[in-house]
């Protein structure tokens, strides 16, 4: 039993920040879910389409991207249903143009907009910081601590977006949505409402000539109004003490204080801690902030709280001085260790020893230690791929990357990689770059779900201006590096149900392609033959097509299904002339090195090999073998992992 | 006031997340509060992966104070009470979070980082990996437990059994046996083979290791 379907209120239950949020959404009664799957959000989606039998009259979509999640969504709540979106911080950049608008026409049902934002970019492009997009789409956010806050607050913002006709967003940073914990559930809905009504308004609704301006003033009344009643919603607090310097924190910055503040023995510090960090109450601001000699706040990234306590005090009498981002940096993540440094610099307050001597003795101890970056899976598509494309070009090419399970590809082995920054940043930096460079090659790759995300607008300008480059689309059939969501390309679910996916080719042809072909990445020879045949070609854009699915649904698939036969791959230590090519150039992590009296070796661990054959295609000594073992019916069986 | 914090790491796919969870499983089956955030491999495999377990309780008529049980997801400096580590290499890249009274339990199985693997880097030493730790803490409690899971278990699916019996055996975990068992029992399938693995797991922390 999913124990986020439980209809136990008060049971507590293990559940990660993302599953909090979508239990909110239960309890909540929403019946419209969608997304564009991006970490550290992405578990929202998916424990949604987990429960697809539980709450049937939910529904769940992975959308195109985030433009799309955020109308659809939009839609849904205007047909008086509750509604929730969620994405990454950069989904907000694509997502940003409907949530303009809005607070502008208001909601009708309760409507939601999860962020995952990500301090410390560990799992992204960039660490932007959302909440500063509300100044100008003023949407109110809220801002849990918890993981009981992220469900609690999420049914919070439902009322509230019903209560003063805007959506509300929810942001939660990477360190809550992947905080796993104790979480004690509510109540769900005795009903749900399957389907909605949708009742014209066109005061709200369109947004022509002066509606929409008079749809700002309506926007801008209701967060005044939200602004006023804020001290009675209960959702920040005040710990209170004597000291005479205040802290002011939100999120999960708030806890970082707390633990901050007791290492270095700080116990009389008054704390206010905001729930909703936009509209701030200038009235409880001012309160906190009286007689205090100082107000230190303490939040990630560039500072957005210090940007609205200094506004609204300089409209009152009160001159306390408010530090933030004097003290703390303005990019990166925090944690109890920044905070509690910074603090001890700036009161003077000594650290514990333990502590200064752990960080100091860390620092020497762990000096000259290898890193360890990330690396394709074993039996990855993309692995062959780029193995391919580094042989057919030996990196004289400009490599124009995107955002993807192959962007690894800018690391070693393959280094071939030249930029990456936002979503179809490849061919869409490249067909502009190209009108003005010569005698250079360009490869762009962009991944199934990547190019539908909003790849197809990039091409069609590449094949209108005749941009020459080759386009290598990596087709893997699912949204891979956030999880395995559908992608629009995904022909077959993990249990072997048939989908009806998007004709990429068909697509491709009628746009004006006329160089178009498909590509096995496991077949090595056959993809540096058509590489090179590519890039020979003259002008325009090319497409090649390098499709096979992504090793680890594939590896979940046969354990549902296995197949009769079993292969193995080995290495005959005869032949092998230890040349590199497999455990350097192609880099899989099943082909590992050890030693003996003459000296060092090569095997394939078996129970990593995903059997892919590319290893044995690209030997040039032909030293990789392959047996196939028939086995009887019902005992095949997928080599054991560690899980 | 109960609080035990735990700092589990090794590389995507090693099974540090697996062992985090029903760390914090057993928790709430202790009826204790647990949080603790993780940092995952993203889909990329050879990454570093962390799993924080931070136990909190109150003790019996202890009132709730909110400046004590505040509780981030990540453990600080010299916070952990215990390290569990599944590659050597990632014990000492984490060695900021042990103090002198830390319980350290290293696998004795150096997985190569791809930094190494194209020559750019070396793996040091795992004498020298063991004695810097030992610097910070005397508490190290070194094993092979993969090769034990394959000799005793001809698999090396006990590994997370294994890891948990030698954890429990060495520290002082605020969480009875029965709750460990009782989480194993509902996670994995085949208690038999796990429960095995968990006394051998005992046993073998008890026995001295490296």
């Amino acid at each position: 039993m999913n124990p986020l379907a439980l209809n136990e209120s008060g049971k507590t239950i293990l559940a990660m920040g993302n599953d909090a949020i979508v239990r909110g959404g239960l309890e909540a009664g929403l019946g419209y879910f969608s997304t564009y799957p991006g970490t550290p959000a992405s578990e929202i989606g998916e424990g949604f389409a987990a429960l697809k039998k539980q709450f049937p009259h939910i529904h769940t979509e992975f959308s195109v991207n985030e433009h799309v999640a955020a109308h659809g969504a939009q839609g849904a709540s205007w047909a008086n249903i509750r509604s929730m979106v969620t994405m990454k911080h950069v989904g907000m950049n694509v997502a940003s143009e409907v949530l303009h608008f809005a607070a502008y026409s208001g909601v009708k049902a309760g409507f939601v907009v999860v962020i995952g934002s990500d301090p410390g970019a560990t799992s992204s492009t960039s660490e932007q910081d959302d909440r500063w997009y509300s100044l100008h789409t003023h949407l109110p956010i809220l801002e849990p601590a918890t993981i009981q806050e992220a469900k609690d607050f999420t049914i919070r913002a439902f009322e509230l977006s019903e209560q003063y006709n805007l959506p509300v967003i929810l942001n939660a940073p990477s360190k809550l949505c992947h905080n796993i914990g104790s979480l004690t559930l509510g109540e769900l809905p005795r009903e749900v409402q399957e389907k909605g009504h949708f009742e014209r308004n066109p005061t709200r609704y369109i947004n022509l000539f002066g509606g929409s301006v008079a749809n700002h003033r309506r926007a801008l009344e209701s967060i005044d109004v939200l602004e006023k009643d804020i001290p009675s919603l209960s959702l920040n607090k005040v710990v209170p003490a004597s000291g005479k310097t205040g802290f002011i924190s939100s999120s999960i910055n708030y806890l970082y204080l707390m633990e901050a503040l007791a290492l270095l023995d700080i116990l009389d510090a008054p704390v206010l801690k905001i729930g909703i960090s936009y509209p701030l109450n200038v009235k409880e601001i001012s309160e906190f902030a009286e007689g205090l000699d100082d107000i230190i706040v303490v939040e990630e990234l560039e500072g957005f709280l210090e940007y609205q306590i200094k506004q609204l005090l300089y409209d009152t009498e009160i001159r306390t001085p408010v530090k933030g981002k004097q003290i703390f940096p303005r990019y990166g993540e925090l944690d109890v260790d920044i905070i509690a440094g910074a603090l001890s610099r700036e009161l003077g307050k000594p650290l514990p020893e333990a502590v200064g001597t752990a960080r100091d003795s860390a620092e020497t101890l762990t000096r000259d230690i290898p890193p360890r970056q990330g690396s394709f899976c074993t039996g990855c598509p993309h692995r062959a791929t780029l193995y391919s494309i580094v042989k057919a070009t030996d990196r004289k090419v400009i490599f124009a990357g995107d955002i993807g399970c192959y962007t690894l590809s800018c690391l070693p082995p393959f280094s071939a990689f030249d930029w990456v920054t936002c979503m179809n940043c490849g061919v869409g930096i490249a067909q502009g770059m190209l009108q003005k460079i010569e005698g250079e090659k360009v490869i762009a790759y962009v991944g199934d779900s990547t190019f539908f995300h909003s790849g197809i607008p990039n091409v069609i300008n590449a094949v209108q201006q005749n941009a020459d480059l080759v386009l290598v689309i990596l087709d893997n059939k699912w949204v891979a590096m956030t999880g395995h969501q559908p992608s629009p390309t995904t022909n077959v679910s993990i249990h072997g149900e048939k989908l009806d996916p998007v004709d990429i080719k068909g697509l491709l042809k009628s746009i004006g392609v006329k160089y178009i072909r498909s590509i096995d990445p496991f077949n090595i020879k056959g993809s540096i033959a058509a590489v090179r045949d590519a890039l020979r070609q003259e002008g325009g854009v090319r497409v090649i097509i390098a499709e096979q699915e992504c090793a680890l649904q594939y590896a979940r698939r046969i354990k549902i299904n296995p197949p009769e036969y079993k292969v193995y791959y080995q290495i005959e230590e005869g032949r092998c002339q230890l040349c590199n090519e497999c455990y350097v150039d192609l880099g899989c992590p099943a082909i590992r090195k050890d030693y003996n009296e003459t000296g060092h070796f090569y095997y394939i661990e078996e129970a990593a090999c995903l059997r892919c054959g590319s290893c044995r295609d690209l030997c040039p000594n032909g030293a990789i073998v392959r047996t196939e073992i028939k086995l009887h019916p019902g005992t095949a069986r997928e080599t054991e992992k560690v899980s | 006031m109960i609080r035990y914090d735990i700092l589990i790491c090794g590389i995507g796919g090693q099974g540090a997340i697996s062992l985090g969870t029903i760390l914090k499983l057993a928790a709430i089956h202790e009826g204790l509060t647990v949080v603790g955030a993780e940092r995952r491999g993203g889909a990329q495999r050879e990454g570093v992966v962390t799993s924080n377990v931070r136990y909190r309780g109150l003790e019996k008529g202890e009132p709730f104070d909110e400046r004590k049980m505040a509780v981030s997801g990540l453990i600080p400096a010299a916070g952990a009470d215990m390290m569990i580590s599944m590659e050597p290499l990632e014990a000492l890249r984490h060695v900021q979070y042990l103090n002198k009274n830390s319980i350290v339990i290293i696998n004795d199985f150096p997985l190569i980082p791809v930094s190494v693997r194209i020559g750019d880097s070396d793996y040091p030493d795992r004498e020298e990996i063991y004695s810097r730790i030992r610097q910070v803490t005397r508490h190290v409690h070194i094993h092979n437990i993969e090769e034990l899971s394959k000799s005793r278990f001809n698999s090396l699916k006990q590994v997370n059994t294994l890891s948990l019996g030698i954890a429990y055996a060495v520290g002082n975990m605020p969480i009875s046996e029965e709750s460990l068992l009782a989480t194993v029992k509902n996670q994995f399938p085949d208690f038999e083979k796990n429960r095995a693995a968990f006394e051998l797991g005992m046993e073998t922390g008890r026995s001295a290791g490296r």
